[in-house]
């Protein structure tokens, strides 16, 4: 039984936990480091902050602004992950977020405002990348949101941050980092959140050296209706229902965040397909609790 | 290993943070950085933790807390900080916000309820935030509030937490749960941030997709705060 060094931020909309095992000299600075990612990314990235770099990017429109790498990654990266999911995750449902209500920050209450009407037409093609000048271009009004790119990265940042301790866990609100063994030394145990009943897992993995992130139709209800959660199909503008919630475990939360929001989206059959072709390993569940189960590296979930 | 080296996606996504990392932190706030200035309160860079920074923070138990400190805690030292939460000096401004929990050997017995202690720069970032009015600009000055003791509720499909936070010379002293009507055991918030979430089983040392149970906290401590305007 090793010893624990446990710290907490609220940063991201949500409690971010550090916990690291065994007692390395540099330990507190390195925590101190990882955690400092996540209020870097969130100044950067957050679509509810005027002052953030992708509001300020927002407001330019039509030119080809040189941006942060923290910035330039995220959107390079969210764009990919549209193209690859044929727009079922696309960075720009900012502003149809907005419209449906989810236009405050859920923590505080506060509200963002945009000026503009959005065409109806925005998606991720009127955004592009230049990696040559680490430009991005936005050729209509919209509002990028990089929230799910965002935290996966903080994590990923925390993640590398303290690779060199050896044993950890980076828990972003149920956005997880795992490496090596927990205090018992064996492999971190990470419970999948039941969908329907939010006092159980409804399954449990041993895993280490992976992100697992899930995405489910619990999380946040819109404002404006009260039934109908925080995913919305970009494609349709509609809350999906396909699913209950989908986890995936991945080499990044980048990849794990982004794929599981893309693949609950895309609904069992289309969002199997798309992380099966990823290779990662993934829990997709449908509103009656029926499972399906994607194999990739990692052999985590038993069918 | 091969289906992972197949995927581009994979492959950019380890890029990506990659090229982040190594970009590292003075280039990462070009447009954010202009408003370092105003957000002080909001973005101030988490230096780390100075010696003299925990001394402060953790008079009755500063030693456990220090980040090299030799070896866990006494029981007579865990007496006297039950579940390692620490109560900190409301002036330490550049700290980030956060809840410390000194080291601690994990096998020590699970505190029983009690008051919990979080350290006054955990919520310090929602407390400059729920001060800004709505559509302030973004340089609008933080809002102080009245010395006193305010609660709070906050309600999530768990039940309800009442939250009581203590303002002291304008700036949050201590936050505290005081009633935790939840369905279910209080224990695991003595924890809290919730790093174990014993709720679910207590063979699992992290749940995925489980953010439920911090936002009553939350809510309960936007309103108290509120009430301290």
């Amino acid at each position: 039984m090793s010893d624990v060094y446990l710290k907490s931020v609220a940063v991201m909309d949500t409690v971010v936990t550090i916990q690291v095992c065994g007692r390395e000299r540099d330990c507190a600075q390195r925590v101190e480091a990882a955690l400092e990612w996540f209020l870097r990314i969130e100044a950067c990235c957050s679509r509810f902050d005027e002052a953030s770099e992708v509001r300020q990017l927002d407001a330019h429109v039509g030119d080809a602004v040189r941006v942060s790498d923290t910035l330039f990654e995220a959107v390079q990266f969210a764009l990919a992950v549209a193209e690859e999911s044929g727009g079922a995750f696309d960075p720009t449902v900012g502003r149809r977020m907005e419209l449906r209500g989810f236009d405050r920050e859920h923590r505080t209450g506060r509200r963002t405002h945009t000026r503009f009407e959005e065409s109806a037409a925005v998606s991720y093609r009127d955004v592009s990348v230049d990696p040559e000048h680490r430009t991005i271009t936005l050729r209509q009004p919209l509002v990028l949101d990089l929230g799910a790119v965002a935290k996966g990265l903080a994590v990923d940042m925390a993640a590398r941050e303290l690779a060199p301790l050896g044993d950890f866990a980076v828990d972003a609100g149920g956005d997880l980092y795992v490496a090596g063994h927990n205090p018992h030394g064996v492999p971190w145990s990470v419970g999948i959140r039941h969908p329907r009943l939010d006092d159980r897992a409804i399954e449990t993995i041993a895993v280490s050296g992976a992100a697992v992130c899930t995405s489910g139709d619990y999380a946040r209800r819109a404002p404006t209706d009260g039934a109908s959660h925080h995913i919305i199909d970009p494609r349709t503008g509609a809350s999906t229902c396909a699913l209950a919630s989908v986890t995936v475990v991945a080499p990044t939360a980048l990849v794990a965040d982004a794929l599981a929001t893309a693949a609950f989206v895309l609904g069992p059959v289309h969002g199997a397909a798309l992380l099966e072709r990823h290779g990662v390993d993934a829990l997709l569940l449908t509103p009656a609790l029926e499972r399906r189960i994607v194999s990739g590296s990692y052999h985590c979930f038993q069918a | 290993m091969s289906d992972i080296a197949r995927s581009r996606l994979i492959a950019l996504g380890s890029a990506a943070v990659v090229a982040v990392y190594a970009a590292g932190y003075d280039r990462t706030r070009v447009a954010a950085s202009q408003f370092a200035g105003d957000d002080t309160h909001r973005r101030a860079p988490v230096q780390p933790a100075s010696p003299t920074a925990v001394a402060a923070s953790v008079p009755s138990a500063a030693g456990a807390a220090a980040p090299d400190a030799p070896a866990p805690l006494t029981p007579a030292a865990r007496a006297q900080a039950p579940v390692a939460i620490t109560t900190v000096a409301a002036a330490a401004h550049a700290a980030p916000a956060s809840v410390e929990h000194a080291p601690r050997a994990i096998d020590s017995a699970p505190p029983s309820m009690q008051p919990v202690v979080v350290a006054a720069k955990a919520v310090d970032t929602i407390a400059a935030r729920a001060a800004e009015p709505a559509v302030e600009p973004a340089h609008a000055v933080v809002a102080q509030w009245k010395d006193g003791s305010y609660s709070g509720w906050g309600t999530s499909r768990h039940g309800d937490i009442q939250a009581t936070v203590v303002i002291a010379d304008g700036r949050i002293a201590s936050a505290t749960i005081a009633q935790c009507l939840t369905r279910y055991s209080c224990s695991w918030i003595s924890a809290l941030p919730p790093q174990v979430v014993s709720r679910q089983s207590a063979e699992v040392d992290y749940v995925s997709g489980a953010t439920q149970s911090t936002n009553a906290f939350y809510t309960a401590i936007v309103e108290a705060l509120s009430k301290a305007k």
